[in-house]
């Protein structure tokens, strides 16, 4: 028990261990800086949560954040409103999630090498699209999304609570989140129980593909830039979130809370080495280690349980 | 001998330098030793032969042979031919249905099972453990693998030779020592044991091994086939079964037994023929078509195909009637958990609660879950594959039993099994499959002698070594 706890309590600690370590860490300034900076990842890393728990990878969600948040802030350039231009950066996502799916299960090749591919293709697109140059021309509005605060906390936690919350309920009280359980824990036997196996599988991708729309917006408000190479190597960190907080690139396991979990571990960690004056170089070095470790400690209690 | 469980694979592995011991002494040759590697110990002489496949897939029968120990030439390249040639005149002397440059992978699991015995007898071992060798073996293989016992016996090699099969333990075995619940409970020559005993201390307690069903009078058809085909492994199929019946299918592995299960449960497609459920023609072309029409399998392969073994026992239970206790999408919870609680009642599923995970669970029970999510579906025609295997002396009856019970709940059962005396045991009637035929159709109370009179008919030794590829 204390160990499926120990993200949580690592978390915990990581937070005291802070505010004793550094006087600006426990200010609302630094604090609501954190939530924003992990709100990206974290929206992204539901998605991951849910595709990985079936059984999946998704290494294009770094791209397709970039062409979500380009087309949606394209769309605003030349007049849109900003809720239609947020509807575009989701839908985006959305397309690219079933093109991953569809792939996977019409082509059934493996989903590393598909959305590796996709990678390639989401990027180049969003690259030839934009000329290689950021949107700027956005409505001033558009900034509360990703900077701006509701009832004293920053807009992105309600969103991302909203989405948490979603999530939640799909994965642990809808067929879709039964399926994907079912699917990731043995393909085989969801086949032979008379699943719709590849319905679901796509329709993880695509909501996904959603989740990362959304937060290529909420990054593109942040910035109040389209950027074409934004989101690059977000893919490894949302799928480090998903890990650290428990779920198994086997499939079958997961949870939203530990992946929350997971993130804002990585968020605090990046956030307290700059309190501290740790040089990035080794913040990279030290999130690499604390990956290893926590998918270590994690195997470690699987193989304790009694047979 | 011992039932699943009762530690036989483990002490075996300890002995074969797989798994560390935490306490006592092993004398090999009169010396204490302690084995740290399964290599260390084939130095020493002491080889295994795995109940499930340690085989690379992607390699060839040669090349598993000889794994680890390949045939090496300057700067560390692999000898290839020699290895082959090797392989091939070890194949050819015990006459096994294999070629040395088949790709393991592609083999059925008694082709597994006999690369498997291969390698073992390659190392020119003086103790060679065999785990369960025959559990996937047609008889005729099955015969090949005593002879090859006999063989190395002669030969003054040791064998420990761990079955369920108490019929098998009489032809190989001189003494015996029977485990339960990771102790020694019994040993003696096997001479001095009569069959009921050994069961006694096996399960430890009195168990009825002979099962015998009452026949009901069969009701409305359920299931019929009509001249269904799948060239070259199927042909014109016919076959009908009736709410309350059981029906057998015997015949050699490779006869076409699986092959047909897998066509009415919508794996494969017919080429040609046609399917009836309750007397109307339906189009099965997907598993999902199958347990729309109230199809069920519960297959030979368990843990693969069966079972979600990482997940709760209770979700393994509705996963394929979630549609049912479902209201837009969501699962309502309380008659998901009425309906799993309803049906581990009915067949009596011993666990501790519906959150263990199914892959917990002993074999028998395991396969309970499985019916259990048929049954929780509505299935009407069951399609039992290999029930027994890999379940307990103890459990197979009570798997028997829930196999009774769904007849006479107006289900209809097909059941393919490799044992004939649980076939005889439980069957109405039984068909015998012969090269993707059905070649007889016996009465429930027919002999063993009968059955292989027709499965196992000149020309049929082709039959099996199709299968092994």
């Amino acid at each position: 028990m204390i160990q499926r706890l120990l993200p949580f309590l690592t978390l915990i600690a990581l937070f005291v261990g802070l505010a004793i370590a550094s006087p600006h860490f426990l200010t609302s300034t630094n604090l609501s800086s954190v939530v924003r900076q992990t709100a990206v990842i974290n929206i992204m890393a539901l998605g991951m949560t849910l595709i990985i728990i079936s059984g999946g990878i998704d290494l294009s969600v770094g791209a397709i954040l970039a062409m979500g948040g380009l087309l949606g802030a394209m769309a605003m350039e030349r007049g849109a409103s900003i809720p239609v231009g947020i509807s575009i950066g989701i839908v985006t996502g959305m397309f690219w999630g079933l093109v991953n799916g569809f792939l996977t299960t019409r082509l059934k090749i493996n989903p590393f090498i598909v959305t590796l591919g996709t990678l390639g293709i989401v990027r180049g697109l969003t690259l030839i699209i934009s000329n290689g140059l950021p949107v700027h021309q956005l409505p001033a509005d558009f900034s509360f999304l990703g900077e701006g605060t509701l009832f004293g906390v920053p807009f992105v936690l309600w969103i991302l609570l909203v989405a948490a919350a979603a999530v939640h309920v799909m994965l642990e009280h809808t067929r879709l989140g039964r399926y994907a359980f079912a699917i990731g824990s043995n393909p085989d036997a969801a086949f032979y129980a008379g699943i719709p196996v590849a319905f679901h599988i796509t329709s993880v991708y695509a909501i996904g593909g959603m989740l990362t729309g959304l937060a290529g917006m909420v990054e593109a408000s942040r910035l109040m830039t389209g950027q074409p190479t934004a989101g690059q190597g977000y893919e490894l960190q949302a799928i480090a979130a998903v890990v650290i907080g428990g779920g198994s690139l086997r499939g079958g396991e997961g949870s939203v809370i530990g992946t929350l979990v997971g993130a804002f571990i990585m968020g605090l960690l990046a956030n307290g080495s700059d309190l501290l004056g740790i040089s990035p170089y080794l913040q990279q070095a030290i999130i690499g280690g604390v990956i290893i470790l926590a998918v270590t400690v994690d195997e470690l209690r699987k193989r304790r349980l009694p047979a | 001998m011992g039932e699943n469980g009762a530690g036989k694979s483990t002490m075996m592995k300890i002995v074969a330098g797989m798994q560390a011991r935490d306490g006592g002494e092993m004398l090999w040759q009169g010396q204490p030793v302690n084995f740290r590697s399964p290599a260390e110990a084939a130095a020493n002489g002491i080889a295994m032969v795995h109940q499930e496949s340690l085989l690379a897939p992607h390699l060839s029968v040669a090349e598993n042979i000889f794994l680890g120990r390949e045939e090496r030439r300057p700067f560390g390249f692999v000898n290839r031919r020699k290895m082959q040639e090797a392989a091939a005149r070890l194949i050819e002397r015990h006459g096994f249905p294999l070629q040395a440059d088949w790709q393991v992978g592609r083999l059925s699991p008694a082709g597994k099972q006999l690369v498997e015995i291969c390698r073992a007898i390659q190392h020119g071992s003086s103790l060679l453990i065999f785990d369960e060798p025959t559990s996937s073996l047609s008889d005729a293989e099955t015969a090949e693998v005593f002879k090859i016992v006999r063989t190395l016996r002669q030969r003054g090699t040791g064998v420990i030779y761990i079955t369920h099969r108490l019929d098998e333990l009489r032809e190989v075995g001189d003494r015996v020592t029977v485990l339960r619940d990771g102790e020694t409970v019994h040993t003696s020559d096997i001479a001095e044991l009569t069959t009921d005993r050994l069961i006694q201390y096996m399960v430890g307690r009195e168990v009825n091994a002979i099962y015998r069903r009452e026949p009901l009078p069969p009701g409305d058809e359920l299931l019929r086939l009509e001249g269904l085909s799948r060239r070259p492994l199927l042909q014109d199929i016919n076959l009908q079964i009736r709410a309350g019946e059981i029906v057998g299918l015997a015949g050699l592995i490779g006869a076409g037994r699986t092959e047909l299960c897998r066509l009415i449960f919508g794996l494969d497609e017919a080429d040609s023929g046609q399917i009836f459920v309750s007397g109307r023609p339906v189009r099965i072309r997907s598993p999902r078509d199958a347990v729309r029409e109230g199809i069920a399998l519960v297959p030979e392969d368990r843990q693969k195909t069966g079972l979600a073994t990482g997940l709760p026992l209770g979700v393994n239970i509705t996963l394929a009637s979630l549609p049912a206790v479902s209201r837009f999408g969501f699962i309502l919870g309380r008659q998901e958990r009425e309906v799993i609680a309803r049906q581990m009642e009915r067949l009596r599923v011993k666990a501790e609660s519906p959150k263990q995970l199914a892959g917990r669970l002993s074999g028998g029970n395991q396969q309970k879950i499985v019916i259990a999510k048929w049954l929780a579906r509505g299935a009407k025609v069951f399609l039992f594959d290999e029930p027994t295997r890999g379940i307990d002396v103890g459990a197979k009856v009570e798997v028997f039993e829930v196999m009774d019970r769904l007849a006479r709940s107006g289900a209809g059962i097909l059941m393919v099994s490799s044992e004939l005396p649980e076939l005889l045991q439980v069957a109405d009637r039984i068909l015998v499959m012969r090269q993707g035929r059905i070649v007889a159709e016996l009465p429930g109370r027919t002999t063993q002698e009968e059955i292989m009179s027709y499965a196992a008919l000149a020309g049929s030794v082709n039959a099996s070594q199709e299968s092994v590829q």
